[in-house]
Formats: structure tokens, sequence, C-alpha cells
């Protein structure tokens, strides 16, 4: 094995050594090498496998877009696929395997897709894998699916921590090469709030990988200095590994900060990944330029990168690309890249020169052929030698490595997520940022800026600008001398014909020169057309290298000008974004906030399982010992309930306190029914109506004085009725005088019904509950025995005799221990929200199973409720509609089953005997049901066309779901005590 | 990732604290045609462009607001106070 | 009969596991708080408000316009009730039960709270003496800056497992502690 570690160059610690394994292999690599520069160091130029005909593939790049060097590294539960190896900080102890090869990387069985890749160009899918139907799901999906995709994902659950967290700033600077520097250090003096986010692990950009000077210094060093005084300032913030993805409205960018990637052992107190909503005022775009690959036969060898990707590993990294290097070139690149070789002494073999003359300096002693291309390349898991040609004469060259100097291309991207598109410029051969408005602007070579000095200029300008912009006063920079820099102008080459092997213009996709034509003989010529039947641009580098040359190919091909074709649609995210850093902490039980009854605990000891509504955990059913499931507790629970008491607890109902001399006119508006006479002291049933006469939520309102009521919701709808009625006194009627505030959380809530409820609560009540003292739909302030002052409701929801308690939250636990106590010798159970459905099916009473949206209170056998007298109220005007009052509406019925044993479930659908199941003889469904166990069968509420007139009417039950056809008979939809004797008893 | 609204009485705000009901359309009197209840009831315009809604601070100072905006670029001219009364003298 | 009914604090059994020092960055669950919703009533905005900033003893945190939090952490409820029962043209309602009080406090505090609430806490732009109801780990809760590095937050009492432990998480990247702060 040769080391290509050079003997001085570079700025990677070499006092600190590391150690890591590619393919279970041992390597040593330096504190600050990426992964891709350790491997070339060691002589690894092999990385990966190409997608589709698995070729040999080396890095192309030094950055976040290389498309060839994707590797897994991590093992187990956090082993990660597709990692850039160009990007990948090396750590001690990094494992990293090589993807898309079979047995393994140097002979890749796949391969074989190479000698048939004349058969695979673009479409091959869809051309191949079309007839017969039948095999689509059986044959084809499987097999296609086992032979694409790149990488695998470990399959057990991701065993780090992920956050979120915002920031704020005056100016938020992404990329923190020249440009970006002098712009956050500008608006830092200036006192802006400045952060500095870059995607790379140092941060300083291409001044790390320039050999010029600056200030007198390498640029490097100058870069180093800038950082230390950036980092001196307060109201700056330096974001190294932090990638900014997305640009989202009003200013909000979307970054990703690799907070432990880089590390061996990771903290469990730190996250893995942190994404950062980033709220700036003003932003600068400083992401540099990429520099585009050469479109030649055999350009994806093993050893063929970018001249700038050659240079970085030689400068910052201290590594050679190889021993022996040419350069294919059309600009000032290819010759700063021969001239920084030669000063590192590696062997340059040629320039070859696409251009006829130029004037750049060529260092002593390379040769250089000009008008010259590439057009083939030898070897298999490397580079051997290329094949140069100058009008019509090929000559061999023997080389390891190849830098491509193609031109560059500016990094818009961020601009371009919002709709604009990037601006095709002829002068620069190049699509250029648009305009976006002056709150977020580009600067420096992303902007089309060719030297390091003109960057230096440009960062330090606009940002000056963007500050005074926002109110600061300006701060003169100097603008550092720049010594030794190159003009790095060139003349465009977009392919060079005459090749016999493939021209990749997409190395990640295996998209050649041919596939562009073959998508444009084919019809599909609109560039996003282009792209989807090529495959050019998709995947994970989303044609970061590739989409310019695809665009200008395609151009050529149709004698048109780049700036027709226009690019393919930009969307976040600029670089893939892992699902652990979007989710953040809302993962397994914390996918949503949980939210728990003041009796959470009361219930958790008396036996309770929980059911989540929502965001709430509710009490479902208490087991007790003998109990085979969760039947037998509701059954229990209903029977005691009946015959003699139980606690349930109702706190999740919404509570809403409303004040006002205007309450009570307002409530008369809310509701459909009578309010503004309802005596204090009393509480009463009340529908509420949404504009188009359908109920929109039902519930009691209680007047505990004058000017002051107590509203209770259903759980479901606590937050959409509070809204409403914010809603009705902020937009309908702002001159009456109400005001509400919810209380659902300061109350602990717990309904005791049953026929033994009052001797129980008038243990625990001072004042006098009798019935005549406090009657059905009585509603007060009463005193707990020992002074805690409580509301007391006379409501039911069960048929029974009940009591609705309310204490403040922190008593809940210890007052219902206390009821419990007090009803020990009467029998007394704790009973959950599956006994309080049973009940309530029993007694007819409803709940969103029946309010469903669809329902008017004349549906719910409720239409003696609406007060049509009252001049307005909400739902009133549209309840009078024809259609709302139509005799054939589907109105609330009960159901029994002939047969005793039979049973029927909510959703099943109503037909007339002997009627077959179709939507033209559907005469309604089943809202609720429950197996009774007062009455010991299974009983429903139905929603039946015309039904109250069809009371004995047997009817068919039809379950297309279960399959299941039950014959049950019509009946009214009380099924429990029709006299209300129990509960007004 | 986000947006953010400027909600006269609270500052700026991102966009999950809010919830948004449609068209601000004033009610008609109860005694209107039913034309106009139908109307107000059924029928929306769904433009393209600038668009005036409600929007409701559930997570902040619970007001509803009127949010003039561009439903194409999320440009917001205006964010105010759906009851511009509010605090005058009875 | 008469009952002895103890009052229990909703974070009591998620503190049985956190020691009682503290570290820099802690925090701290005010173990009884006094806390009332004051509402205005039409045309009362500014008078009530100046009322309110005439009682000693209380601190008022900004839910909405007319609307109030009033947090007293030295008296009980019953005597704010009488402190705040002759406001006129206000209405109150006892929340001491309906909310918990988190203080946070420490020098990362605006660090950990960053990844809790979108709110730009810097000091220019949320100075001490500022409240206001807002998004906190997903729940709506009133978060008032009572000092330099301290802030207060009054959550929703069903919710508020849920918020101290999101809280908490965010606070492990600086060891964050917490306690009640009677203990």
């Amino acid at each position: 094995m040769t080391s290509y570690r050079l003997a001085s160059a570079g700025s990677v610690n070499r006092g600190q050594p590391l150690t890591f394994t590619f393919d279970g292999k041992s390597y040593k690599g330096f504190e600050g090498d990426s992964l891709a520069s350790a491997l070339l160091a060691n002589d690894q130029m092999l990385m990966g496998r190409s997608f589709k005909y698995h070729r040999p593939r080396g890095p192309v790049t030094a950055g976040s877009s290389e498309p060839n060097a994707l590797m897994t590294i991590g093992s187990g539960a956090r082993a990660e696929p597709n990692v850039r190896a160009t990007v990948a900080e090396l750590y001690d102890g990094l494992a990293a395997v090589s993807q898309n090869r079979w047995p393994s990387l140097a002979f890749d069985v796949g391969a074989v897709n190479g000698l048939l890749s004349p058969m695979l160009g673009a479409g091959f899918y869809y051309k191949t894998f079309m007839w017969p139907a039948a095999l689509w799901e059986k044959l084809y999906e499987p097999v296609i699916r086992r032979a694409a995709g790149l990488g695998k994902l470990a399959m057990q659950a991701d065993p780090d921590r992920y956050e979120k967290s915002w920031a704020h700033c005056d100016l938020l600077v992404i990329g923190s090469g020249p440009a970006g520097l002098m712009a956050a250090l500008a608006a830092g003096r200036a006192g802006a709030r400045v952060i500095l986010a870059d995607e790379g692990f140092r941060l300083g950009g291409s001044l790390l990988s320039e050999s010029a000077s600056v200030g007198g210094v390498s640029a490097a060093d100058f870069a180093s200095a800038m950082i230390e005084e950036l980092e001196a300032l307060p109201n700056v913030t330096l974001m190294p590994r932090a990638t900014v993805f997305g640009w989202y409205d009003d200013m909000v960018f979307g970054a990703v900060e690799r907070v432990q990637k880089h590390v061996g052992t990771p903290s469990p107190d730190l996250p893995m990944e942190r994404l950062w909503r980033i709220a700036a005022r003003r932003a600068i775009l400083a992401t540099g330029s990429e520099e585009r690959p050469l479109v030649f036969g055999g350009n994806d060898k093993p050893g063929v990168m970018t001249a700038s990707a050659m240079r970085t590993y030689a400068n910052r990294y201290g590594v050679a690309a190889g021993g022996k290097v040419a350069i294919f070139t059309n600009g000032g690149s290819g010759y700063r890249t021969a001239a920084d070789l030669v000063a590192a002494g590696v062997d340059v073999t040629a320039i070859i020169d696409a251009r006829v003359q130029s004037a750049d300096a060529v260092p002593g002693g390379v040769r250089v052929i000009r008008n010259g291309g590439v057009v083939g390349t030898k070897g298999r898991k490397r580079l051997e030698a290329l094949i140069a040609e100058r009008s019509g004469f090929q000559e061999q060259i023997t080389c390891d490595a190849l830098a491509m100097a193609g031109g560059w291309s500016p990094i818009v991207h961020l601009m371009c997520q919002r709709g604009a598109k990037p601006v095709w410029s002829d002068e620069a051969q190049a699509f250029l940022a648009p305009d976006v408005g002056s709150a977020f602007i580009a600067v420096g070579s992303a902007a089309g800026a060719d030297t390091i000095s003109t960057c230096l200029k440009e960062g330090a300008t606009k940002a000056m600008m963007l500050a005074r912009d926002l109110g600061f006063a300006a701060y003169e920079m100097n603008i550092p001398e720049v010594e030794g820099e190159y003009d790095p102008a060139f003349a465009p080459v977009w392919y060079v014909p005459g090749a016999r092997d493939k021209a990749f213009v997409d190395f990640q996709n295996d998209v050649a020169v041919s596939d562009l034509g073959l998508a444009q003989r084919e019809g599909f010529r609109h560039i996003e057309h282009t792209k989807r039947y090529t495959t050019a641009g998709m995947a994970t580098d989303q044609g970061k290298l590739g989409n310019v040359a695809t665009i200008g190919i395609v151009a050529g091909m149709r004698g048109v000008s780049p700036a027709e074709i226009g690019t393919t649609t930009f969307r976040p995210f600029y670089t893939p974004v892992s699902f652990g850093a979007l989710a953040g902490t809302s993962r397994g039980e914390h996918a949503a906030p949980v939210r728990t009854s003041p009796l959470h605990d009361w219930a958790k000891k008396n036996g309770a399982t929980f059911v989540e509504a929502g965001v709430w955990h509710r009490s479902a059913w208490f087991s007790r010992e003998g109990e085979k499931g969760w039947r037998d507790s509701v059954d229990r629970e209903v029977q005691n309930v009946r015959r003699n008491a139980g606690l349930c607890d109702v706190s999740t109902l919404g509570k809403i306190e409303i004040f006002g001399k205007g309450a009570a006119e307002f409530l008369n508006r809310i509701y459909c029914n009578n309010f503004l006479k309802l005596p204090v002291g009393k509480a009463r049933y009340g529908l509420m109506l949404r504009e188009d006469g359908m109920i929109f939520d039902d519930g009691t309102t209680s007047r505990f004085s004058e000017h002051h009521y107590v509203m209770t919701t259903t759980t479901a709808y606590a937050a959409e009725v509070m809204a409403h009625l914010e809603f009705a006194s902020q937009t309908f009627w702002p001159d009456l005088d109400v005001r509400f505030v919810s209380v659902s959380d300061q109350w602990a809530q717990m309904s005791l019904a049953g026929p033994r409820a009052r001797t129980i609560m008038s243990r625990v009540v001072e004042d006098d509950i009798s019935d005549a003292a406090f009657p059905y739909l009585a509603a007060k302030t009463v005193t707990l025995r020992g002074g805690l002052k409580a509301r007391l409701f006379r409501i039911s929801f069960s048929g029974e005799l009940a009591y609705e308690l309310a204490v403040p939250a922190g008593y809940g636990e210890a007052v219902a221990d206390a009821i419990m106590e007090a009803g020990r010798d009467e029998g007394i159970c704790a009973y959950g929200v599956e006994a309080l459905n049973v009940l309530r099916i029993e007694k007819g009473f409803i709940t969103h199973s029946e309010i469903d949206g669809r329902t008017t209170p004349d549906d719910l056998g409720l239409g003696r409720m609406m007060a049509l007298q009252k001049p307005d109220f909400i739902g009133k005007r549209m309840s009078t509609r024809f259609g709302l009052t139509a005799a054939d509406r589907l109105q609330l019925v009960g159901l029994r089953p002939l047969e005793k044993l039979e049973e029927f479930s909510a959703g099943a659908h109503l037909l007339k005997e002997d009627a077959t199941p179709s939507m033209a003889n559907d005469q309604g469904w089943v809202s609720s049901t429950c197996h009774s166990p007062t009455l010991g069968h299974t009983i429903g509420l139905a929603m039946l066309r015309s039904g109250r007139e069809r009371y004995g009417e047997t009817i068919v039950v039809w379950d297309g779901l279960h399959g299941r056809e039950v014959l049950a008979q019509v009946c009214p939809p009380v099924f429990v005590d029709p006299e209300n004797r129990k509960l007004q008893g | 990732m986000a947006s953010l609204i400027t909600c006269p009485h609270c500052g700026t705000r991102p966009k999950e604290e809010f919830s948004i009901r449609g068209t601000a359309l004033t009610r008609p009197h109860p005694a209107a045609s039913e034309e106009d209840w139908h109307r107000y009831v059924y029928l929306r315009d769904n433009p393209k462009g600038r668009y005036q809604e409600y929007w409701h601070h559930a997570a902040g100072c619970r007001r509803w607001l009127v949010v003039d905006r561009d439903n194409v670029t999320h440009d917001v001219f205006s964010v105010t106070d759906a009851a511009p009364a509010r605090g005058a003298s009875e | 009969m008469s009952l002895t009914l103890f009052h229990r604090h909703v974070l009591e059994d998620y503190l049985s596991d956190f020691g009682t020092k503290a570290n820099p960055n802690h925090l701290a669950v005010i173990r009884r708080p006094a806390i009332f919703s004051v509402l205005a009533h039409r045309g009362h905005d500014a008078s009530v408000e100046n009322e309110l900033k005439s009682v000693e003893g209380i601190d008022v945190r900004d839910c909405a316009p007319g609307e109030w939090l009033v947090v007293s952490t030295s008296a009980g409820a019953a005597a704010i009730e009488n402190l705040l029962a002759d406001i006129a043209g206000a209405s109150i309602v006892d929340q001491s039960d309906g909310r918990a009080l988190l203080r946070v406090h420490g020098p990362n505090v605006r660090k950990i709270l960053a990844k809790c609430v979108a709110v730009d806490l810097h000091p220019d732009s949320f100075p001490i003496g500022t409240s206001a109801n807002m998004l906190c780990c997903h729940v709506a809760v009133n978060l008032a800056r009572t000092g330099a590095d301290t802030f207060e937050i009054a959550v929703p009492r069903s919710f508020c497992g849920s918020v101290f432990e999101e809280v908490m998480e965010m606070g492990r990247e600086f060891a964050l502690t917490a306690a009640f702060a009677d203990s």
C-alpha cells in the first residue's frame, strides 16, 4: 500500500492519529481528516459502486455534493447508510462499510450489469416490466426493489436523542468562506445579532483549501484569525456542522446541526442531531460555488475528480490524489491545481486544455496540450491512463488521477426553494441567484464573484448594507490584501464527443449523455420530463454536480441556450435530513403531549385501565380479581351503579367560566334553547347548533349568580366550544359585555351516580342535599365536611340519581378517596368511561356518536328544545330549511335484536327485510351499541329514516365489514326508566 | 418548517399557535334572505392571491384576528383584531 | 364526620427521583402559588390594569387585551382573592389549582427555553417584566421573565407532567435539576 499523505501540506493535526476501519480493514488517519481524505491517504481510491451499473467509483468531490463515495457508518442500531465520506468527520474508532456491492467492493457480482449496460438505458424499467400485468406485484416489484435502493437501513430503533431549537437573529450568514466570514464580522462588529452557519466540520470554507495568502498569512490562518475574533463577540453565534437546508416563509430557515456525529461514544445528555428553526430578519447566502466535472468517455473512473477537490485534498488534508496526475481543464482552476500539486511535490504529467490559448501561468516542467480533450480512460478499479485527443490525433497518457476543471456553478439552491428560478447568464455561463428581495441576498461566489478578494469585499459591503438597513451604525471594514490568487474564468465545454465508453453527466444515477439523447428522441423534452425519464438529478445528491451539464447538453442537442431549457424545481432539503432530526423528541409515548386528569392517580390505585381519548388518558374500566376481561368489569360496574352507586371521573369535561351583564343574552344566542330565564342555582341542558342548523355540541350551563355562569362541554369539543364562544363574542356581538375563561384544569370533577348516591354524598357535604333542598338540576357552591369549598351539580348522564362534584384539582384525589370511604358500606364502586357509555346508551343519552355533524335537534328527538321564538341564535336561520325539516329524515331510534344472543356493531347499516344491500335501499345506520347488563342483550342506538314512526318494525342490521346480518326490532331510544323516576328520585 | 404571523397583541409567533377558520365574512342579519344565508354558510370564492381570513391565536391571547395575506406568496399585509372596538367604553 | 383532605401537587411523583441539590441550571416548582385569572369587562381594560399595578405583593402577567394572570408566591389564594375582589369592572377566577408554576433559572436558561418556545427571549425583545401566553413544548402556557436568568412558566395542570418532562429533557445538556421550591 502506497501512502499518499504529503510530507507537510495541509492543516490536519498530525500529532493526533486516529484509527478507523473500512470494510473491516484497519487504517490510520489524523484529526481533521474527512473519511474520504483518510482513505485516499491510504491508497483507497475505490469507495463505492454506482447505483445502476455497479461501476467502481471513487470520490469526485471533497464536499457535500458528492455522488459516489456513499458509505454506511456505524453498526447495529446506529448504522447510517448513504453518508458522504467526503463530509464525514474522521473520529477514532469510526467503522465504515461500502454499499451497493456483493460480495465485496473490489469484486461485485452485480457489475454484470455493466456488460448489459447497453440494454439498460433510460426508461429501461418502464419499457421492460410492463407485461404481463399479473407479474407486477409478484415478480417485477420485488426483484426491482432488491436490486434498487442505496444502502440499507438498520431495522432497529434509533438509540439516540434528537432535539429541535429555535434561534433568532438579525442576520443569518450561510457559509463561512471568505464572503461569509467577512459578512459575519462586519455585521457582528456593527452590533447585530449574527448567526454564522456552515455545513463543514471546520469553519473557513474554501479558505481552508486555497493556496493564496490573505492579509499576509495563509488563507487557512486568516480564516482561523477571523473565527477567533467572531468567537469573542457576544452577539455572534458560530454554528459549524450545521447545514442550512431550507428557506421557508417569513424568513425562517431550517438547519440541522450534527452535534455528535463525529463522536465515537455519544453522550446520552446531548442530542445526536439538532434541528434549528432560525428566524432571521436578514440573511446572506455565502455558499460559494461548485466546480463542474467535465463530461467525457470514462469520466467516472476512480481517480477522476474535480480540480478543486484535488486541491482540497492536497492543501487542506495534505493528501495527494495520485502519484502521477493529469489535468483536464477549460479554465484557470486546472492551472492552479497543477501549481499547487507541483509545489507539494506531486508529479503532474500533463494539462489538457480545451481552449486554444490562455494566459494562465504554467508551472515549470508541466506539459500543456492546448485545444485538446480527453476521450477515454483506462483502468478498472483505479485510473491507469487517459486517451487525449487533439486535431484527430489520439495519445495515451499514463496517470493514476485526473483533475477535471469544467467551470463553476454558484450554489443558489436555498434562494430558489420558494418558487424563484435561477437566471442563466451568458457572460458567466452559469445559472445565477434570482432576486428574492432585499432581505435575503447572495454574496461572493454564490453571487458569481470570481476571486477571493472580490468575495472578501462583497461580504463586508453587503453585510454592512443589511446592518444599516436594520438600524445598526456602519462599521468600516479593512479589506485584507490577497496575494497569489488566480483567475478562475473558463470557457464552457459541455461534453467531449467521440467517446467509446459512457460519458456520465450524473454519476450517482449512472445517467450518460446517450440517455439524455434517448429522452429527447422519445419526446421527454421538457427538462422536468428529461429528469424523470432518465433519473438525472435524483437521489441523495439531487444533481448538485450534474444538473448544469444535463441542461447544457440538452440545450446543445436542441440547438438552444440553457436559458431556454431552464432548471428543474428546487425544494428543501439541500442535503438529506434524518427522520430523527425532523421528529425531535416527538416519538414513542412522547409523540404528543399527554393530558392527565387530577383523578388519574386515584383511578390508577383503584385498578383502572386507561384509554387514550385525544391527548387525554381516561379511566376506561376498573378490573377486579377474578374478572376475565373488560366486559366482566364493565357489566359489574353498570349493574352496581344501577343497584348501589358508582364514582366516575368526569374531570375531562370542558369547563368554562362566563361573566358579564351580557352573559345571559349571549348564552341565549349560543344555545338553541332558552337561557335568559335560567334561575340562579340551577343547571340547564343546552344544545349548541352550527350556523347550518346541525348540532355542534351539548352540555349543561349553570347559573351561579346573576352575571356568572359555568358551562360544561363534552371532553372532545372542549377546545372547539371555547373557540366558538370567543368567535361569537368577538366577531358577531362585540357589544355584549361577556368574558370567558377556561377552568377545565382548575377543577377535579366526579360523578356519583346510583340509588345510594344521596346517602353517600350527604356524608361528605355539609349542606342539605335532600331532594327538596337540592332537586334535580340544582347547582351551587357547597362546603365539604372539613371546610373545603366545592361546586355541586345534580345532573346525570346515567339516568340514575346522580351528582357531579367539582373540587379544586389538588384535592381531587383526597375527595374521591373520601367518597369511596363514605360509600364503602353502601357498595360503591369506581366506574370508567366504558360503563358510562353503557349507562348512557341504556338511557338513550347522546354523545358525538350521534352528534356527528349531520343531525339536527329534531333528528335526535330534541326538537322541542328549539326556541324559534327567540329573535336570533346560532343556527336558527338555516334550521327551518326544507331539507332539515323533511319527514323522511333519519331519526334516532333504539334497536334490540330479535334473538337475545345476537350482537351487532356501530357502523352497521339498516335495511328493510329482504332488501338487497345498496345505497338506494339504505335505511340508516347504527350509531352506538353495547351489551346491556341491565337487559341481558345487545342494544343499540341508530339513525333510521322516519324512525319515530317505525317503532315495532323488524329491520335488518347489515354489517358488510364483518359479513353479519341480524334482525332487530325498532324501539324508542330509551331502554331504562323512561319515566325518569330514578333520575328525579 | 415554519411560517410566522405577527399578532397585534402578542408579537411574532409561529403558525402552530394559530388555527385558521377561513374567509373573514360578516354574519348576515338574522332576518336576511335565505339567499344571503346560503351564501354565508356555504359559498366561498377561494381566490388565488390576496385573501382575508379569520385566524384564532389559540395558544396566545385567544383573540380572533383578520389576517390579510397573499395565499400564493404568503406575503402578509396586515393582522388586525377582528373586533376593533375591543376596549372601547360602553 | 370531618374530612381531613390532603392537597397533592401534580408533580409530586415526578420530583421524587430528583436530588435536592440544585445545579446552576435549576427548575423550582412552586408548591402552592396563588394564581387568578382577571378579566376586564367592556371599557375597563385600562382601569383594571392600573388598579392591578397598584396592588402590592402580586405579579401581574399579561395574557390578552383585558386579561391577566395574577400570581403570588407569598400570600395564599384567599388573601389574593380579597385583594382583587374590589377591582371595579373586573371578574376574577381562582386558577391556583389549574396552573402549575415552574421557575427555571440559570446561566443556560435561554438555551434551554429556545428548545421549548418559539418566542425570541433575548433581553432586547423580552426584557425583565415581560410575560405572554405562548406554546411551550406544544402546550399553551404563560411565560414570564422575572430576572435576567429567570423565567416562570404557568402550565395547565393536566399538561404539567408532559411539559415538565420535556423541559427537563431539554435541560439535560446543561445538567438541569428540579425540586419543589420549599424543599
